[in-house]
């Protein structure tokens, strides 16, 4: 292998060994120069760089192995790492290139200590002040990454010079170092603007590039200065691509904050995005297209951005088909009518060899396609299934899951579809995804139940995840007794008991009762079948088939009636398990039994993290132990003061709302415990001065705001020292189930003595004083617990039609949809289900679910259907359905004084 | 941010590789996905045609060149597109320090070029250099020829 071996060439000739390739037979042998390199004896060759006559070659060979050992992820101890750099640095004496090169870089890459630096920077300085421009380059370079704050400041000087060098290599060293340093030193760099801003109206392209990055960032937090500054560059000339994209880039942001803040839709740069998708970079004009899609743009605005996107779909390069096909597939989550110009284009990427694009194409297809294209969609994605991976076919029945929502008569073939998914190969995660979306489209689609009941029926027979087969009979049992002829499910239902696992077993036993309590014709042979699983090997399963069998045989009595009984096997848990087991872990075992109905049903959030500062003030809610517990913790607490105990059950109780600003001497906070026919105001106090004791200590509660409210009774604190917190309680009658509402006017009155600090002793006299609070009002809101249902379209089912009251709003022009959704949900203090608080990005119209129990136990449910009209304009159509209709027009009104 | 440069041989052997951002105890996942991400897509395709796909929020771009399998990860303004401008620049400069698409044996031979161009184009997450002749001449320590 005839090679040039001039001085400071960098290749290996005398390391190469015989190197064979674990496979491959004896005539294939090849050499590795590196064949059985070890790093040991690696190090012992790197003393040649202590030679007083340095063989380059040979150096610039031991470092080439050096680099070959890091990049394999050897890693050197403390004391090699330290040893070789400071060989390393014995190197500087050569004036060889091509070795100096290569110290650059293995200085770089053992990035010594701090106090190793100090050996290799006067080395570097003087490089970096050379006349030879690439020295200076790469010294820059070096520097920048080895050195910290303190050094930083002595060399800014020359990395400012450098950043105007008209060696471009330079200048583009110190641009790249500079965003490098903004991250640790961005005070510093920031003092480099003029040169850079210089550097942005360079001739040389990569320089402009980088000049334009740095720039941005250092101007980042300033949006009026990344205003000007594209408002300058989007006139004048960009030459790099990469720069212009950056400019796209930045254009955009600014496009989007400054429609935030004007409602008259003037979008000033609009022009020159447009003008890019022209531009002559492929890489500019797909930019521009994307982030054109991006906007909140007219459809005629929107369509020279779809049509340079389709031209890219049939493009010979992969990355330009991926990046539109991408693009394309994002726009008609939102805008599916845009895209469908483009359907013969993504049918022909479906055969695309790379998968990522194919399966990019089918997913647009399955969101921009029509009824009739459906079938013929089917078919071709079917072919292309078995040649995807797992995480592609996922993406794929997701897809298929929302067409067959969008066109319900076509369920046939995609139900077909999916089983047939379901036979063949694939992961759990693949499975669940297929079942979740067969159980989705039976929940939604009527006519497609009892098509998809079978489909899962005959997975379960051959199903190798317990979960699957849990969940399904599950389902099987809420749903299948409802079903023209439930007898048919039983065989497969059955067989799961002879067949299976213990806790498919045992689901499957709690299936079959369910088909019993249901359907009378069935009940006696399925008392039949409970019977043979009473010798079941596991107990769990002897026990449910014992325990159903009592049940609906009535010798257990379950309730009052067989509603009752019904309700037992069928009734959703509408306890959160949270809730549950907090109150499972309190509860001490006495004659008492544990009673269920006391458990709160309110689903809390994650508790706020208290603000206040550590040390300084005791969080004012010390009280208060754990969220979950909390209300029962409340109900315990409440029901052991005399004066509230007569009360009866506490409805709610809020989070605790701060009265004072946060590091004020005293810092209270109020929390509303909510009665039928009484509210309860409890004030945690805590004295933050450690020099003062309170006494006597009182609310004072102004209450002319809230007319419905009269106070009967008020509990003082008799005592407040520091650091020790307390509760003072107010109690007001109001009328009996009735959400009033009103403001309450608070101060808090007290008697405070002086303590001295030494001995902890307070003075006996004290003086007489007061603090003002802040306000607060009790809110329709409070009267609402936010209560999950799990399944919203059923429980919506089961409620009375004649309770529904439906309105519509017009909420005027709102920060975004997701903000006016927010607002909605916050004013009704419902509990959101099905993740609908959650508005997808772009969306022009947003369906929102919210569930809660309202005052006197009343359950309500509510649809909230937002769209967009003009600019942010958004209107509201409120649907509510609730126990009580009377609820129902109450829910109207709170949101119509909202 | 280029997140990770990754040069493997067709057995999925580590020839170099070079993470940004990329903490310790994730280099190892990545190593594996984008190995097995070529295993399953490299065979039989064309030399330097470029392979993408994007895994969460990062875009990965990979092709063969040679007996080498180069693979590119990169997230937020380093997308696909500009990715496709990095692996060019790479490829355009291995091909030019090996004269020729290289087999592994000759890629090992020009191991320490090779590693001083991949310092010249991507430094640290960042693009730098773009162009072979100039990256050619930043190696060895010479100024770029003025266009």
């Amino acid at each position: 292998m005839p090679r040039s071996l001039a001085g400071g060439d960098l290749a290996v000739p005398e390391m190469a060994q015989p190197y064979m390739k674990k496979d491959d037979d004896d005539e294939d042998v090849e050499y590795s120069p590196f064949f059985g390199i070890e790093k040991g004896a690696v190090l012992q060759e790197a003393r040649a760089f202590h030679d007083p006559q340095l063989d380059v070659r040979r150096c610039s060979q031991v470092i080439t192995k050096l680099l070959y050992l890091l990049n394999q992820g050897e890693t050197f101890t403390k004391v090699e790492a330290t040893e070789v750099f400071f060989a390393v640095t014995k190197l500087f004496q050569s004036s060889d290139a091509g070795l100096r090169r290569l110290v650059y870089l293995m200085i770089k890459e053992l990035s010594p200590s701090s106090d190793e630096v100090i050996i290799v920077t006067s080395s570097l300085m003087k490089d970096m002040n050379s006349k030879t421009d690439m020295y200076r380059a790469n010294a820059i370079r070096v520097l920048c990454r080895i050195i910290d704050g303190t050094l930083l400041t002595q060399i800014e000087r020359y990395l400012k010079q450098a950043i105007v060098d008209k060696n471009p290599v330079v200048a583009s060293a110190a641009l790249v170092s500079g965003i490098h340093l903004a991250q640790a030193n961005p005070e510093t760099v920031k003092r480099w603007s003029n040169e850079v801003q210089e550097a942005v109206q360079s001739r040389a392209p990569l320089v402009q590039f980088h000049g334009l990055a740095l720039l941005h960032q250092i101007r980042q937090n300033d949006r009026l200065a990344v205003s000007k500054l594209v408002s300058s560059l989007t006139r004048g000339s960009v030459r790099s691509p990469l720069a212009q994209c950056l400019l796209i880039r930045y254009t955009s942001q600014v496009m989007r904050e400054s429609s935030m803040n004007t409602q008259n839709g003037d979008r000033p740069f609009f022009d020159f995005l447009e003008s890019s998708l022209r531009h002559k970079a492929e890489m500019v004009v797909l930019e521009a297209a994307r982030k054109i899609t991006e906007m909140d743009v007219t459809s005629r605005e929107l369509t020279p951005a779809i049509t340079v996107l389709q031209l890219y779909l049939s493009s010979s390069k992969p990355v330009l088909r991926f990046a539109a096909v991408r693009t394309l597939n994002k726009v008609a989550m939102t805008r599916p009518l845009a895209v469908t110009n483009c359907n013969v284009d993504l049918e022909s990427l479906m055969s695309d060899q790379n998968r990522s694009i194919a399966t990019l194409a089918i997913t647009t297809l399955l969101k921009t396609g029509n009824e009739s294209s459906v079938d013929r969609l089917i078919k071709q994605i079917t072919n292309f299934m078995s040649d995807i991976a797992d995480e592609f076919k996922i993406v794929v029945v997701e897809a298929i899951r929302s067409l067959c929502l969008k066109f319900p008569l076509k369920y046939r073939s995609m139900l077909n579809f999916l089983s047939n998914s379901l036979r063949e190969e694939g992961g759990f995660e693949y499975k669940k995804a297929i079942v979740d979306s067969i159980v989705t489209l039976i929940s939604e689609i009527p006519d497609a139940k009892e098509i998809g009941l079978l489909h899962l029926c005959e997975f379960i027979e051959d199903c190798e995840f317990t979960y699957l087969s849990s969940q399904i009979l599950h389902f099987l049992g809420n749903e299948g007794p409802r079903t023209s002829d439930p007898s048919r499910y039983i065989r497969y239902i059955y067989n799961r008991v002879i067949l299976e696992n213990a806790t498919v077993r045992a689901s499957a036993v709690s299936t079959l009762a369910k088909f019993g309590a249901l359907v009378d014709t069935l009940k006696p042979r399925i008392f039949v079948l409970l019977q043979r699983c009473l010798f079941d090997t596991e107990d769990e399963v002897r026990d449910r088939a014992t325990l159903y069998l009592q049940t609906l045989s009535g010798e257990v009595p379950i309730g009052n009636d067989e509603k009752d009984a019904k309700d037992f096997l069928f009734g959703s848990f509408d306890v959160p398990l949270a809730n549950l087991e907090a109150s499972l872990r309190t509860y001490e075992p006495s004659e008492e039994p544990f009673d269920i109905s006391l458990v709160s049903r309110e689903v809390r959030s994650l508790p706020l993290k208290e603000k206040a500062a550590p040390g300084k003030r005791p969080p004012a809610a010390a009280a208060a132990p754990a969220p979950v517990s909390t209300v029962d913790a409340y109900q315990k607490m409440l029901s052991s003061i005399p004066e509230f105990s007569g009360f009866g059950r506490l409805f709610k109780s809020s989070e605790p709302m701060e009265l004072t600003e946060a590091e004020t001497e005293y810092a209270v906070s109020v929390v509303k415990h909510i009665y039928d026919g009484y509210i309860v105001l409890q004030y945690n106090c805590a004295n933050t001065i450690e020099e003062q004791l309170l006494e006597d200590v009182t609310v004072c509660v102004d209450a002319s705001d809230a007319e419905e409210f009269s106070e009967i009774c008020s509990k003082p604190l008799a005592s407040l020292p520091y650091n020790s917190p307390g509760q003072v309680f107010v109690a007001f009658e109001k009328p009996e189930g009735v959400p009033a509402v009103g403001k309450f006017l608070n101060l808090l009155k007290f008697t405070v003595k002086e303590v001295d600090t030494t001995t902890g002793e307070a003075d006996e006299d004290g003086v007489e004083d007061e603090y003002q609070l802040e306000d607060f009002e009790i809110v329709s809101s409070d009267y609402m617990l936010r209560v999950a249902v799990s399944n919203f379209r059923n429980a919506w089912e089961n409620m009375d039609p004649e309770s529904e009251r439906v309105d519509e709003y017009g909420l005027g022009v709102r920060e975004s949809l997701a903000e006016a959704v927010n607002a909605v949900i916050n004013i009704l203090g419902m509990q959101p289900c099905e993740g609908t608080e959650v508005v997808p990005k772009n969306a022009r119209s947003h369906t929102c679910l919210l569930s809660g129990v309202f005052i006197g136990n009343v359950k309500a449910l509510v649809r909230l259907s937002f769209g967009l009209s003009g600019p942010n304009e958004v209107a509201m159509k409120l649907a509510v359905r609730s126990d009580d209709p009377e609820v129902s027009d109450k829910i109207h009104e709170i949101v119509a004084s909202g | 941010m280029i997140l990770a440069v990754l040069f493997a041989n067709s057995d999925g052997n580590i020839l170099i590789e070079r993470f940004h951002g990329v903490p310790a105890e994730e280099r190892l996942h990545w190593r594996s996905f984008l190995v097995k991400l070529g295993s399953e897509n490299l065979k039989g395709s064309k030399n330097e045609e470029l392979h993408v796909a994007s895994h969460k929020s990062v875009s990965i771009v990979y092709t063969t060149i040679g007996d080498v399998c180069l693979y590119i990860v990169g997230k937020d303004e380093y997308d696909e597109l500009a990715l496709a401008e990095v692996i060019f620049a790479i490829t355009s400069a291995v091909k030019d320090v090996c004269g020729k698409p290289p087999t592994e044996r000759l890629f090992l031979d020009k191991y320490g070029r090779i590693c001083l161009c991949l310092d010249e184009i991507v430094w640290q997450g960042l693009l730098e250099n773009t162009e072979k002749d100039r990256v050619r001449r930043l190696t060895r320590l010479k100024p770029p020829v003025e266009p």
